[in-house]
């Protein structure tokens, strides 16, 4: 064999999708009916009292923000659950004594996350599409962009799963960060309304630039430019797709 | 091919303070039978797992058929089929699946695996147990599993990682009998166990590992030979002090009639024995011969049991 192992590639990422597939009650349906639940609480109840932002009806406001919370924690906890649940089950043996490369053994991790991220990213989309009309404005600039988010975060969970011995240590990750990141990212408020060094802090936070690309994307409005988001985004997506493979090719936490 | 199935030199391998690898020299022919015997912690899994690319070397040269298992990973892996020696868990796919997917990572489509897929459930006997998830599988079958799913794409070497632990007799035998089978049919086997007598049984040669190092090698029989003990006992009447000279060239006891010499064969000496007690008017009641196993030749090289 010489080259890309073409058919490893493929058959790694198949058993990826597979994996969360099988299990979709706990890989796809929570966000769906969370999400389902967040419309419903705020369109029925809050959206009287908040009126709109940016001239957007609250509800449909709020949307974007959840698409990609959506996206970016199933994208990242595809690939770093998957990871680490393959160390610690001994499963990981069998891919590393194949004739795989670290590229090619990160790429089905991350591609398997980006479809994770990508999937549940769309339902909540189609939700918000068939559930309260809401606009697309530019459809296929927001599935490149929930693409171009799930690669990034699907890579950093790759990362974080060689990296971590533990689920509690991967559940400090998504507890501690990217949740609280997530909310204070603008889910659920304009930053504008923020005092100034509220303002500031938030652009410090990469999850920020996440949710305001993607509200650009459906909605058409945003806080700060759309460019600096895709770049940001950009930039997530190579730094941690090149550490992952890194990472791997080192070998460092997965051999010993 | 004629470069060696297996060819390792000079492999050092060390974890922060511990040296698990102090320089393992250790050639396998295309076609043999090798059995890696050593107490625990002397450095079997940690060769092992080096040569299928789960440990990382410190230095030394490590060959697949004479390709380095480093810059030419895809060839040396795509030879080697190995069946650890834990046993998997898997929560998510029928055993089937899983073994086209292993398939897979070996470039196979699964096409043109079903074939090999179909005649190692049915010879494995797993064929009924094709969509059990391995949870659902006992001790045994997800042995039988390890091994169907090393064998699955075909590799010339297989390396099996004490492939018989904590199964029963009956499947041990067969097993035994398996193997046997593919070494016939031409497969380099690289085994490691625990049971001494399967090493015996199975293997054309067998290494002895220790503290990071080889110690000995040889085939089961030459290294009994070599390194055993061998004896044999007569029980007879009407000793006489001539016999102390007519066998001064042999290490023997007396003891309440019961003569014991220590030879390295009894077999090519028991004659001679016989002849020169029998010519000094002696009665002989009866002989029988010992023979020291491989076990007591790993004890005596290792100072430790195997487990």
């Amino acid at each position: 064999m010489t080259g890309t192992n073409w058919v490893g590639l493929y058959t790694l990422t198949k058993r990826e999708v597979g994996r969360f597939f099988s299990v979709y009650r706990q890989t796809v349906l929570p966000g769906f009916i969370s999400s389902g639940l967040y419309i419903l609480i705020f369109g029925f109840t809050l959206e009287q009292r908040i009126g709109e932002i940016d001239g957007v009806p609250y509800t449909l406001f709020i949307l974007p923000g959840l698409i990609m919370m959506n996206t970016l924690t199933n994208a990242s906890s595809n690939a770093s659950s998957s990871m680490l649940q393959m160390k610690l089950l001994q499963q990981l043996p069998d891919i590393l004594t194949a004739p795989l490369s670290s590229l090619e053994l990160s790429l089905a991790y991350i591609i398997g996350g980006t479809v994770r991220g990508m999937v549940n990213g769309i339902l909540v989309l189609l939700l918000g599409v068939l559930l309260i009309d809401m606009p697309v404005h530019h459809p296929l600039a927001t599935l490149g962009f929930i693409f171009l988010v799930s690669w990034a975060f699907s890579s950093m969970g790759l990362l974080l799963g060689q990296l971590a011995d533990s689920w509690d240590q991967l559940a400090m990750m998504q507890n501690f960060f990217l949740t609280p990141l997530s909310f204070l990212g603008g889910i659920f408020y304009s930053i504008k309304m923020l005092p100034d060094w509220a303002q500031q802090l938030s652009l410090v936070n990469p999850i920020y630039y996440m949710i305001n690309g993607i509200r650009y994307t459906v909605l058409g409005v945003y806080d700060s430019s759309p460019l600096n988001s895709f770049l940001m985004a950009l930039f997530m997506t190579i730094l941690f797709t090149t550490a992952a493979i890194l990472l791997m090719k080192s070998g460092k936490k997965i051999k010993q | 091919m004629n470069a060696p199935a297996v060819h390792i030199s000079g492999l050092h391998k060390s974890y922060e303070d511990t040296k698990a690898l102090c320089g393992v020299d250790l050639t396998i022919k295309d076609g043999q039978f090798y059995g890696l015997l050593g107490p625990n912690g002397a450095g079997k899994t940690t060769t092992i797992h080096i040569l299928t690319g789960l440990v990382l070397k410190n230095e030394g040269i490590t060959e697949i058929y004479g390709k380095d298992i480093v810059k030419d990973f895809r060839f040396t892996r795509s030879q080697i089929g190995i069946a650890h020696q834990e046993l998997p868990i898997d929560w998510f796919f029928p055993l089937e699946k899983l073994l086209y997917f292993h398939a897979g990572y070996y470039g196979i489509t699964q096409k043109k695996a079903k074939p090999r897929v179909e005649e190692l459930l049915e010879r494995l006997g797993l064929k009924d147990k094709r969509t059990s998830r391995l949870r659902q599988l006992s001790g045994g079958m997800k042995r039988r599993y390890q091994l169907a799913k090393a064998l699955v794409h075909d590799p010339k070497i297989l390396i099996l990682d004490e492939p018989t632990a904590g199964i029963d007799v009956e499947l041990r035998h067969e097993l035994w009998d398996y193997l046997r089978e593919l070494h016939q049919n031409g497969k380099t086997i690289l085994l490691t166990t625990h049971y001494i007598e399967e090493a015996e049984l199975l293997c054309e040669k067998v290494g002895i590992i220790n503290k990071g190092k080889i110690i000995k090698e040889g085939s089961p029989a030459d290294l009994t030979r070599e390194l055993g003990k061998a004896g044999i006992n007569v029980h007879i009447t009407g000793w006489n002090d001539e016999l102390k000279n007519a066998f001064s060239d042999y290490s023997f006891t007396l003891e309440d009639n019961r003569l014991h010499f220590t030879v390295r064969d009894p077999e090519e000496v028991m004659a001679s024995i016989i002849q020169i007690l029998s010519n000094h008017g002696c009665q002989i009641h009866s002989v029988s011969t010992e023979k020291s196993s491989l076990e007591d030749v790993f004890l005596n090289l290792t100072g430790k049991g195997i487990n």
